[in-house]
């Protein structure tokens, strides 16, 4: 026998040892996954109140990937909710997370219901960049989108399926979801599992749904081992075993890294052990290439925030001791988008919303985002006539305090009595140029700050407690108090598409709310 | 979409989160002192998460 016969004899025995159903049974395999969730696209290390300095950094947590790479065959994963919400992402309509995940060479991303925000055509040219697939197994009607994949790795073979809240249509603009099929995740990997569960040895969902359903699928699904979960934003310090199935979650914000390591013996897992790891800059322990491209995008939005979007001849006027104690032009202008956009009969925000003045000139992307630093989102509900005359008395019950709720309005003006008992303040109140009807319901719109309760008030709570029934009609979704909501989009950027719509404006203070004598 | 904020039952609509959650029960600024809020297995939540129907938060 030659020798080359022989190294040829030896190579078919490797490659048949290794994949082998028998031979890998016989063995121990080490696998590591590691997992991110719900990162919306905050790449810079962020501050968070009540938090323990800062936190998070694409750059050092993809130093900690390549660490972790290392010792152990190894599969990074994304459990959806990665390219929108923070500047850093929004600003390129998800563009810099996908190059980002490029880079890092993720394996699988589920999607997530805020992947949507940027409508169906954005989503799809996302997947189509993305190096690694993206899976929806209950989701149809997306091109590009996988229902799972089978990686091998460590010579074991892995199947990933991803999964993704049937609550889409309600957590991201409905108009983002029209013409595609949901279906449970639950009936979606069952069926999948049938027929994966056969040919691989292991079946890893990517589940973005939340913590509480991934239990229920954990104990109604037979044949997982292991759900990497996301959209609860649950920090799971040690991993979760339901029904023998592993559950994990990292948190949010790319503040913590999960690590699930798994020892795979005899078909099946014999051990494991996952951790989060915290993310916090460290001297020294940055990866060099995904800096340079978190600080390249940085530079992008530092440009785009010096754009100008529009102009005006006035002060627009949006400092804290204005807006909570009077009616303002930023505040009128503010109010009248809000307005316009939802169709809305009345607008009323809280004064607390708008943070600082605008100067007159160019103004500038960044002006407008610090003049409106929150993330808060449009909604307009149907109120009685009392109910709004309620957020009015609410609104100028603590003007003496300059409480962030003063109202700024529009569509509506009325007279108050400062001086009067709170609650007691508010005289006359003209909706339209007609005097407000107690019993009448109006379409007013807000945001989802005071919806939720915030800065006192509670009408807007009481009009949501009646009968419920939302449906998404026309692309809209609504119910019998719910005129509009759009949470995939920011008011800050309503605003910028107004401003670019109508170049120069010069917007006064209308006697829309009056102090009586 | 009703939640529980310790027990008080909070109002919501569809897609809000847990921030949301904690406005309604007027207790945001516990946390931006240091407290945390956690599910019924009490694990701490982030501020964005999503929340589903019934779902119980505790703030300590």
């Amino acid at each position: 026998m030659s020798l080359d016969f022989s190294r040829f004899i030896l190579v078919l025995f490797l490659i048949w040892s290794v994949f082998s159903p028998e031979v890998v049974n016989a063995r121990e395999v080490r696998l590591r996954l590691i997992h991110l969730n719900d990162f919306h696209g905050f790449a810079l290390p962020q501050k968070v109140p009540g938090g323990e300095g800062e936190e998070g950094g694409a750059a050092y947590m993809a130093y900690q990937v390549e660490q972790l790479r290392r010792q152990h065959p190894t599969l990074l994963l994304a459990a959806g909710d990665m390219v929108h919400g923070d500047n850093w992402a929004n600003l390129f309509k998800g563009a810099s997370v996908i190059a980002l995940m490029n880079l890092m060479g993720f394996d699988a991303m589920a999607l997530g219901n805020h992947d949507f925000n940027y409508g169906q055509q954005v989503l799809e040219q996302l997947i189509a960049a993305a190096c690694f697939p993206v899976l929806g197994a209950n989701v149809q009607g997306v091109k590009g989108l996988q229902a799972f994949v089978v990686k091998s790795v460590g010579g074991l073979r892995v199947a990933l399926i991803g999964v993704v809240t049937s609550d889409v249509p309600v957590t991201t603009h409905p108009r983002n979801v029209m013409g595609l099929t949901f279906v449970s995740p639950e009936e979606a990997v069952r069926a999948l599992v049938g027929k994966l569960r056969p040919q691989v040895d292991l079946v890893i969902v990517i589940s973005h749904q939340g913590y509480a359903q991934d239990r229920e699928l954990a104990a109604r699904v037979p044949g997982l081992d292991v759900i990497v979960g996301g959209h609860s934003h649950t920090k799971l310090e040690e991993p979760a075993v339901v029904a023998g199935v592993i559950i994990v979650q990292a948190y949010e914000h790319g503040r913590r890294l999960g690590v699930l390591d798994l020892t795979w013996r005899d078909g099946k897992i014999v051990a494991h052990e996952g951790r989060l790891l915290p993310i916090r800059p460290a001297s020294g322990q940055s990866d060099p290439k995904v800096a340079a491209l978190v600080a390249r995008y940085q530079k992008k939005v530092d440009q785009v925030l010096g754009e100008p979007v529009g102009y005006t001849d006035v002060v627009l006027e949006g400092d804290s001791e204005l807006v909570r104690t009077r009616e303002t032009n930023l505040g009128n202008l503010v109010a009248d988008i809000i307005r316009a956009k939802t169709k809305a009969e009345v607008a009323l925000i809280n004064g607390g919303s708008i943070r600082k003045s605008i100067p007159p000139g160019s103004i500038r992307r960044r002006e407008v985002y610090a003049a409106l630093p929150f993330d808060n989102y449009l909604v307009a509900l149907r109120l009685t006539g009392r109910q709004l005359k309620e957020a009015l008395e609410h609104g100028v019950s603590k003007v003496e305090e300059h409480a962030g709720a003063f109202p700024q309005v529009s569509g509506l003006s009325f007279t108050y009595d400062p001086k009067g008992p709170p609650g007691s303040r508010v005289r006359e109140v003209l909706v339209g140029g007609q005097p407000l009807e107690m019993t009448r319901e109006y379409v007013v719109a807000t945001n989802d700050f005071l919806v939720a309760g915030g800065d006192g008030y509670r009408m807007f709570q009481e009009a949501l407690g009646g009968p419920t029934g939302y449906e998404n009609v026309g692309g809209v979704l609504k119910s019998p108090k719910l005129v509009y909501v759009n949470p995939g989009r920011w008011l800050r950027e309503e605003v910028v598409d107004f401003l670019r719509a109508h170049p120069r404006l010069a917007p006064r203070v209308e006697g829309r709310i009056r102090e009586s004598q | 979409m009703k939640v529980y904020v310790n027990d008080r039952p909070v109002e919501l609509l569809p897609g809000m989160r847990v921030r949301h959650a904690l406005l309604g029960a007027g207790l945001l600024p516990e946390l931006e002192a240091g407290r945390k809020v956690y599910d019924d297995w009490g694990n701490e939540l982030g501020l964005d998460g999503a929340l589903s129907p019934g779902m119980k938060l505790w703030v300590k």
